[in-house]
């Protein structure tokens, strides 16, 4: 049993696909941040956060210094040529023991981060998945006993399947370190992997926005 | 290995500037708060503005100076941190030994700071102190150590691009944009400062 220590935010990159000129976390949807929301329902059941930013900085660092002081922000300068997985690792350094992972363009129901993080005291990775529903989806197989927990035993683009990669992990501080690409393939060397359901929300491209717009009314 | 922790003082471990303090008491706040802004942009040299300060405020009286030091409130919890670690903490300061004396001796570790003397007529300043060269000198002076340094302006970049990790604080003020480009971490409040020190 190792609880949670802490959760890094991932919200250096671009957000390209948007194009909207800030990062992702920015955006406000019903008034409110993206990051506001996030750390709204992480601060409740983790104790520290942290959150990585690099591009447009300043506009998330001026926002956690209005809105979340409580907040470490750890800069990754290098955001134009490192992926996510280096901004996770970057971020969770100060940390040392079980560490939650999460992208920063996610909408999460706090019920579900709760029983998230409970779950990822009893293992050394949990996996976070969630009913397949996003335009470029990574789907994750799964398990079929539905007596069983689920289990997560492989990732594909290819064939659609019920759940998706939530963009969402517990585990070590150093666990994507080894990823040259995607935060998942770093997570495939480890299948089978526990995996929880997380009802969740992924901001890409236009579609999902309003997508995110009816889903925070629902949570 | 062993960590040593390094402290800008005003703005950082205090929970105001400690100049423009008794610059209000002096009836000169405003022209204070503009040289105050116009060096932690980096406008003009940190040299340069200690000099113009210490013409200023070198006429007040100093006793009333220290007095004024005195009451200046520190964060709690980097000061409560320091008073807890004293051999591994340092503070570093731009400001002059002649004034911040009393304040710094309250909590109990090495300080690095300008140095002034009293001349005949006013106060000279002596030494300006560079803060990346602090972070050389005990880098020189231990063996295997890390040095952590947190500080908010622009005089605190050689020392936050020195140092092994270095950390923008907000305490009072938003870091400038130079000292916030200078450092690995950003924090806005003493309790998640000294958290992040601890776990680092």
């Amino acid at each position: 049993m190792q609880p949670v220590e802490g959760a890094v935010i991932a919200a250096a990159g671009l957000g390209s696909r948007l194009g909207l000129g800030m990062p992702k976390c920015m955006l406000e949807i019903e008034g409110t941040t993206v990051l506001s929301r996030l750390i709204a329902v992480l601060e409740k059941h983790v104790p520290s956060i942290h959150v990585v930013v690099g591009y447009r900085e300043e506009l998330i660092i001026d926002h956690c210094a209005r809105f979340h002081r409580n907040v470490v922000i750890v800069r990754n300068p290098e955001f134009r040529t490192t992926n996510t997985a280096a901004s996770m690792t970057c971020g969770a350094r100060g940390l040392r023991r079980k560490v939650l992972f999460l992208d920063g363009d996610l909408l999460i129901s706090e019920a579900s981060i709760a029983n998230f993080v409970t779950k990822a005291q009893e293992s050394d990775v949990l996996l976070g998945v969630t009913r397949a529903k996003s335009e470029q989806a990574v789907f994750v197989q799964t398990s079929c006993n539905p007596q069983q927990p689920l289990s997560a035993n492989g990732f594909t683009r290819e064939l659609a399947q019920p759940y998706e990669w939530a963009n969402v992990v517990a585990g070590p501080p150093d666990l994507v370190a080894s990823a040259d690409g995607f935060v998942y393939e770093a997570l495939i060397p480890l299948l089978p992997l526990p995996a929880a359901m997380l009802d969740l929300c992924e901001i890409d491209t236009p579609s999902d926005l309003k997508q995110a717009e009816s889903f925070v009314r629902t949570i | 290995m062993k960590t040593l922790y390094c402290f800008d003082l005003d703005g950082t471990i205090t929970t105001t500037e400690v100049l423009p303090c008794i610059a209000s008491e002096m009836g000169i706040a405003d022209e204070m708060a503009t040289l105050t802004r116009i060096t932690m942009e980096g406008l003009i040299s940190f040299e340069d503005s200690l000099r113009l300060r210490c013409l200023l405020i070198g006429q007040v009286p100093i006793d009333r100076v220290h007095s004024i030091i005195a009451a200046i409130p520190l964060d709690p919890a980097i000061a409560n941190f320091i008073r807890r670690h004293p051999e591994e903490c340092f503070v570093v300061t731009g400001n002059l030994d002649v004034w911040i004396g009393p304040l710094v001796s309250q909590l109990g570790c090495r300080t690095f700071s300008s140095k002034a003397q009293f001349g005949e007529e006013r106060l000279k300043l002596v030494h300006v102190l560079n803060k990346g060269r602090v972070i050389a000198d005990l880098r020189g002076a231990e063996a295997a150590v890390r040095i952590v340094a947190i500080g908010d302006g622009a005089n605190d970049v050689p020392m936050l691009a020195a140092a092994d990790i270095g950390i923008a604080f907000g305490g009072v003020h938003s870091p400038t944009p130079a000292a916030t480009s200078a450092a690995h971490y950003v924090v806005h409040d003493g309790n998640t400062l000294c958290n992040l020190l601890k776990a680092l």
